[in-house]
C-alpha cells in the first residue's frame, strides 16, 4: 500500500511537470506564430470598426493574455488562468468558452476510445492465447500473419476502407456524424440506435486497428509465460487444466499493460483520424477545425487536454500493474 | 503427522507402493527423425526405500523423473514399456483425468530449488486452495492445517509463508515449500529432481534431513534425481547410474560407491575428490557426455568413453548394448556391461 | 578435445555478425521464403518509383474535365480524378514527397534516438535519468496532435521540413530501446572488460556497443518508415495542410472531400494511395522478417 501511494505521489509530480511544459510550450508556439495571433485578432478587431480599448479587452478574454505588456506578465496571467481550467473563448463559436467546446467533442471521442479499446483488448488477448497453444499449427501461424497485417493497417486507411465497404459498397451504416438529427434526443429506442449504428463503424475501426499489436504481445507473452517453470510445477501437481491456463493468462497479461499504455496514446492521436473520416464530432474534429480556423484557444485547450488524458491513462495503467504483480506492490525480499 | 493423513482424500493404505519400471523408452521428435532420450530402461523403486538416480546431465534422468508422472514434455512421448505403482496401475495407460489426480495427489514431485516453482502472482496460501480446488477437496480448513503442520514440522513460520509470495522466499524455503506441496495431498511416491542443486551447503543439508525425516514418517517410497553422487551417499539406500538414456549400474548405494562395477560407474565415483587424500587421485572422466543426437544408436552408449573398451576392444562392445543383469557375486547388483559379464563367466568358470 | 569440465562458451554476444558477411546473409535468408523476395522487390519497387518516376511526367500533369471519376482503362490504368488527372501520374508523381520525407525522418530518429540511447545506457546515473526524463516526455506527448498543432507554425511545404518534424517529434522509443539494449550489454560485462583492457571509450561504443546494438536500430529504421509514411500522409489527408505538390494524402484527401465515399464515384482514385501505403508497408513488414532472422540466428527455422 505504501509503495503505491509512493508510485502514486510520484507520478503526480511528473504529470503536473509535464502539463506545465506543454502548455509552457504552447504559449511560445502561439506566441511565435508569424503574425502573432493575438496582435493579428486584435487588429482584424479594430479593422472591423471596434475601438482600440474595447478591442484590446475582447482580445484578453479571448487569449487568456494581453496582447501588450511583458512577456513575463503575460506568461503568468496565461498560467493562472490555466490554473482555472480557463482557457479563453473560441473563435468559431463566438461566446463559447474554448473549454466548454472541448468537453462536448471529449464526451464523444472517450466513449468510441473506451469502446475501441474494450473490443479490442478482448479480441487481441483471446486470439493471441490461441496463437501462442496453437503457434506449430496453421490456426497459429493464420492468427500471427492476421494479426501483423491488422497491426501495420494505419487507422485512416482502416477508416476509409470501412466506410467504402459498409456505406458505398455495402450501405448497412450511416457514414456521417455521431447520430441522425431527424430522431428526438434522449433515452429512447430509436435515439439509441441511431446512437450505435453511427458509433459501430468508428468503434470497429479502432478494434481492427488496436487488436494486431495486443494479440502479437500476447502471444509472445504467452509463449514465454508457457516455458516458466512454474507452469510445469503446476501440471506436476496436478492443477486442472483451466486453473493452469488462469495461471497462464494472468502472467502473460502483465507485459500488455506497458503496452497498454502506449496503445492509448496511439488511440487519443488516432481520434484526430478517425473522427475526420467518420465526421464524428469528437475532439479529434475539433482539433482539426480549430487548426483550420486559427482558433488558438480551442486549440490549446484541445491538445492539452489531450495530452492530459494520455497521461492520466498512462498512470492508471501503470497502477494497475502495480496492482496486480505483488513483486512491484510488495517489494521487500525475504520473511526472516 | 496423523491429523495431516486424515485432512486428505486419500486412504491409501500405510504399506508404501512399490514402484516398477519395465522396458521404458522415450523418444523425442527432432528434426533428425525420433531419438531416444531414455531407451529400454529397467528400474525398481523398492516400497519404503530412497533410490537416487544419478547422472550427468542429458544422461535421460529428468525424462525419467518426468515420466513416473506420466508428464514427459512434448516433442517427447513414452514409446514403449510401462510404469507400474501399486494402487494406481500402470501410468502409461491411466485416463488424462486419472494422472491429473494421480499428480499431487498419490505422487508428488519436487523441483529444483533454482527453479520457480510457484506462481509469482499468488501467495503460497492461495496456491494451496487452488491445488485442494483441483484435487476435488471438500475440508479447505483441514488442508490447510495439514500444510501449516508440515511447514512447521520442516522449521518454517507457516503462517507467515502461507502469506508470502514466491519473491519473498529464500530459496532453502521455496524448496521446503516445495516439498510441502507435494506432500500436503498425502502422496506416497515421492520424486525429487536435483532437490538440493544451487543451494548454499547448509541449507543443502538441511533440505536432505528433511528429506529422510518425511520419508521415514509418512511410509515414502522416494526417487531422488542428482548429479551429486555426495547428496546419494547421505541419502539413498539404493543407487541407479544412468549414462545416455540408460541403466548402467543399479544396486545399493553402499555396495556400488565401495566397489562401482560399471566402467561408467567407476570414473564417475573416482572423479570426486576425496576430503582426505591426495587431490590428484581425482581422476576426470574425458570427453563430453552424449547429447540426443549423439548417443550411440548402435553398440554400447558408454564405448566412446570407455577406459576398459579402449583397453581391451570387446567386439560385443561395438555390437550391441549390452542388457542390465545381475553380476555373480549374488549381492543383487545389476550391471550393464560386457566386459563385466565376460568376468562373471571367466571367474565362475575357474571356481567350476 | 579432452576435459572434464566444460568450458562455458557462452558469454560472447550471439549478436555482431560480421559486417562483411551481412550482404550475403541478407541474400540467404531472403531466398529462404518467396515472401520475403516479394517484400525487397516491392521495396524496390517503390524506390524506384520515387527516383525515376516524378521524371516520366511533366510538371504540370494534364486536366481533362470531360473525363473526371473514370474508371480504370486502357489509357488510364487506374482511373481520373476529379479533374480528369490520370492517377496513376498522380501516384507515381506523388511517391517522391511520401518517400523522401519518411527517409528523412528515419534517419534522424535513427541519428537521435541512438546517440541518446547510447549515452544514457553508457554514462548511466545523472546524465541517464535526465535524458530518459525527456525521452519519456517525447514517447507520452501524443504525436499526431503536436505536429497539427505545430502545422500552425511550420509549413511541411518541402519534405525535408517534414521528415526533420517527424523525426524530431519521433525519436523516443528507439532512443529507449537502445539504452536498454546498451544497459544489458553493459550488464554482460564485455564493456567492463574492454575498459579493464584500456581501450578508449571512442573505441568501446565505436567498436563493441554500436555493431550489437545496430541491428536493433536497423529494424527500428524500417518500421519507422513505415509510421512516418502514415503519420505524413495522414496530416495531409485531414486536409488541414498546405501543400503546392502533390502527394498520396493530398490525393486521398481530395478524393474525400470530392464526395468519393459520398457517391462511390471514382473509387480507384480513393483506393489506389490506399492500396499503395498497404503494398508498401506490407513489403517493409516482410523485410523486416527478414532482418529479424539474418540478427536473431536463433529464431532460425532448421
Amino acid at each position: 500500500m505504501r509503495n503505491l501511494l509512493v508510485r502514486l505521489a510520484g507520478h503526480l509530480v511528473r504529470a503536473l511537470v509535464m502539463i506545465w511544459v506543454v502548455a509552457t510550450f504552447t504559449f511560445f508556439l502561439i506566441r511565435l506564430m508569424p503574425g502573432d495571433p493575438v496582435a493579428a485578432q486584435y487588429e482584424k478587431l479594430v479593422q472591423q470598426g471596434m475601438s482600440p480599448d474595447a478591442a484590446r479587452n475582447a482580445t484578453r478574454l479571448t487569449y487568456g493574455f494581453l496582447p501588450t505588456g511583458s512577456g513575463w506578465d503575460q506568461y503568468v496571467h496565461y498560467l493562472w488562468r490555466l490554473l482555472h481550467f480557463d482557457f479563453g473563448r473560441s473563435t468559431q463559436t463566438l461566446g463559447v468558452n474554448a473549454s466548454a467546446e472541448v468537453l462536448t467533442g471529449a464526451k464523444w471521442t472517450i466513449g468510441l476510445v473506451l469502446a475501441g479499446i474494450l473490443i479490442s483488448f478482448a479480441l487481441g488477448t483471446v486470439l493471441g492465447v490461441i496463437a501462442a497453444i496453437r503457434r506449430s499449427s496453421g490456426v497459429g501461424d493464420a492468427l500471427t500473419i492476421t494479426g501483423s497485417l491488422f497491426h501495420a493497417i494505419p487507422q485512416f486507411v482502416m477508416a476509409l476502407v470501412l466506410i467504402t465497404v459498409f456505406t458505398v459498397i455495402w450501405p448497412v451504416f450511416p457514414t456521417d456524424g455521431n447520430v441522425d438529427i431527424l430522431v428526438d434526443p434522449g433515452f429512447n429506442g430509436p435515439y439509441v440506435a441511431s446512437l450505435v449504428s453511427h458509433a459501430s463503424l468508428p468503434a470497429l475501426a479502432y478494434a481492427l486497428s488496436m487488436f494486431g499489436s495486443y494479440l502479437l504481445t500476447m502471444r509472445s507473452s504467452v509463449i514465454s509465460v508457457l516455458g516458466d517453470d512454474f507452469v510445469l510445477a503446476a501440471e506436476l501437481r496436478g492443477l486442472t487444466r483451466t486453473m493452469r491456463l488462469r495461471y497462464i493468462a494472468r502472467n502473460a497479461l502483465l507485459p500488455l499493460f506497458t503496452i497498454f499504455a502506449l496503445t492509448i496514446g496511439f488511440m487519443f492521436g488516432g481520434a484526430v483520424f478517425i473522427e475526420k473520416a467518420f465526421n464524428y464530432p469528437g475532439m479529434g474534429i475539433t482539433l482539426i477545425n480549430s487548426i483550420g480556423h486559427r482558433d488558438y484557444s480551442t486549440m490549446n485547450a484541445t491538445f492539452l487536454l489531450i495530452t492530459a488524458a494520455v497521461i492520466v491513462a498512462n498512470i492508471v495503467a501503470d497502477l494497475l500493474y502495480t496492482a496486480i504483480d505483488p513483486r512491484v506492490r510488495r517489494g521487500g525480499e525475504a520473511v526472516a | 503427522m496423523t491429523a495431516a493423513t486424515q485432512a486428505t482424500t486419500s486412504t491409501a493404505a500405510a504399506a508404501p507402493p512399490a514402484v516398477t519400471i519395465r522396458d521404458l523408452t522415450i523418444v523425442y521428435r527432432t528434426p533428425a527423425g525420433e531419438l531416444p532420450a531414455v531407451s529400454g530402461v529397467d528400474l525398481d523403486l523398492p516400497p519404503g526405500t530412497i533410490t537416487g538416480l544419478v547422472g550427468e546431465s542429458g544422461s535421460g534422468k529428468s525424462t525419467l523423473a518426468l515420466s513416473l508422472l506420466g508428464a514427459v514434455q512434448r516433442p517427447g512421448r513414452i514409446a514403449a514399456g510401462s510404469i507400474h505403482v501399486d494402487g494406481l496401475g500402470n501410468l502409461v495407460e491411466l485416463s488424462a483425468k486419472s494422472l491429473q489426480e494421480a499428480r499431487g495427489g498419490e505422487i508428488g514431485y519436487v523441483f529444483q530449488a533454482a527453479q520457480n516453482s510457484l506462481n509469482p502472482l499468488k501467495t503460497v496460501g492461495k496456491q494451496l486452495l487452488d491445488l485442494g480446488r483441483s484435487h476435488g477437496v471438500r475440508d479447505r480448513t483441514a488442508l490447510v492445517r495439514s500444510a501449516k503442520e508440515l511447514l512447521a514440522g520442516m522449521g518454517l513460520d507457516a503462517a507467515r509463508v502461507l502469506d508470502s509470495y514466491q519473491h519473498e522466499l529464500s530459496g532453502g524455503m521455496r524448496q521446503r515449500v516445495g516439498i510441502m506441496f507435494a506432500l500436503v495431498l498425502n502422496a506416497h511416491v515421492l520424486v525429487l529432481d536435483e532437490p538440493t542443486t544451487a543451494l548454499d551447503m547448509i541449507s543443502q543439508a538441511n533440505v536432505l534431513k528433511i528429506v529422510r525425516a518425511v520419508h521415514t514418517e509418512r511410509g515414502l517410497t522416494t526417487l531422488l534425481v542428482t548429479h551429486d553422487i555426495g547428496v546419494v551417499a547421505e541419502v539413498a539406500e539404493r543407487i541407479a547410474v544412468m549414462y545416455g538414456g540408460v541403466v548402467v549400474e543399479q544396486g545399493e548405494t553402499a555396495d556400488v560407491l565401495r566397489a562401482p562395477k560399471h566402467p561408467y560407474a567407476r570414473a564417475l565415483i573416482n572423479a570426486i575428490p576425496r576430503v582426505s587424500g591426495d587431490l590428484s587421485a581425482a581422476r576426470p572422466l574425458p570427453g563430453r557426455p552424449p547429447t540426443l543426437g549423439t548417443i550411440p544408436t548402435r553398440g554400447c552408449v558408454f564405448r566412446e568413453r570407455c577406459a576398459v573398451y579402449a583397453e581391451r576392444q570387446l567386439p560385443a562392445c561395438v555390437a550391441e548394448q549390452p542388457p542390465l543383469a545381475p553380476v555373480a557375486d549374488g549381492s543383487g547388483r545389476l550391471v550393464a556391461c560386457h566386459a563385466v559379464a565376460v568376468e562373471d563367466q571367466q571367474a565362475t568358470g575357474e571356481t567350476a | 578435445m579432452v576435459t572434464a569440465v566444460e568450458i562455458p562458451t557462452g558469454n560472447t554476444p550471439a549478436l555482431t555478425p560480421a559486417r562483411r558477411g551481412f550482404w550475403r546473409n541478407l541474400w540467404r535468408v531472403l531466398r529462404r521464403k518467396p515472401t520475403r523476395v516479394a517484400g525487397a522487390v516491392i521495396v524496390a519497387l517503390f524506390v524506384v518509383m520515387g527516383v525515376v518516376g516524378p521524371f516520366l511526367y511533366p510538371a504540370n500533369l494534364p486536366t481533362d474535365p470531360g473525363n473526371a471519376y473514370a474508371g480504370p482503362s486502357g489509357s488510364h490504368l487506374l482511373g481520373t480524378d476529379f479533374q480528369g488527372t490520370d492517377v496513376l501520374a498522380l501516384l507515381v508523381t506523388g511517391s517522391r514527397y511520401v518517400l523522401v520525407a519518411a527517409v528523412i525522418a528515419a534517419a534522424c530518429t535513427v541519428v537521435v534516438g541512438t546517440g541518446i540511447g547510447l549515452y544514457a545506457g553508457y554514462r548511466r546515473g545523472g546524465p541517464d535519468s535526465v535524458l530518459m526524463r525527456i525521452t519519456d516526455f517525447i514517447i507520452t506527448i501524443p504525436g499526431l496532435p503536436l505536429l497539427l498543432v505545430l502545422s500552425t507554425l511550420w509549413k511541411y511545404s518541402n519534405p525535408l521540413t517534414m521528415g526533420l518534424v517527424l523525426g524530431v517529434t519521433g525519436w523516443g522509443s528507439v532512443a529507449r530501446a537502445v539504452r536498454s539494449q546498451t544497459l544489458s550489454l553493459r550488464e554482460r560485462g564485455f564493456i567492463e572488460a574492454a575498459r579493464g583492457l584500456g581501450l578508449s571509450t571512442a573505441h568501446v561504443v565505436r567498436k563493441e556497443l554500436l555493431p550489437n546494438v545496430a541491428p536493433y536500430v536497423a529494424m527500428n529504421l524500417l518500421i519507422s518508415v513505415t509510421v512516418y509514411i502514415y503519420l505524413e500522409v495522414g496530416l495531409f489527408f485531414l486536409g488541414v495542410l498546405p501543400f503546392n505538390e502533390n502527394n498520396w494524402g493530398v490525393m486521398i484527401s481530395q478524393a474525400v472531400q470530392n464526395g468519393v465515399t459520398q457517391t462511390g464515384q471514382g473509387l480507384a482514385y480513393l483506393l489506389s494511395p490506399l492500396v499503395a501505403i498497404l503494398l508498401l508497408t506490407l513489403g517493409i513488414v516482410l523485410l523486416v522478417d527478414a532482418m529479424d532472422e539474418v540478427f536473431n540466428p536463433r529464431l532460425r527455422e532448421d
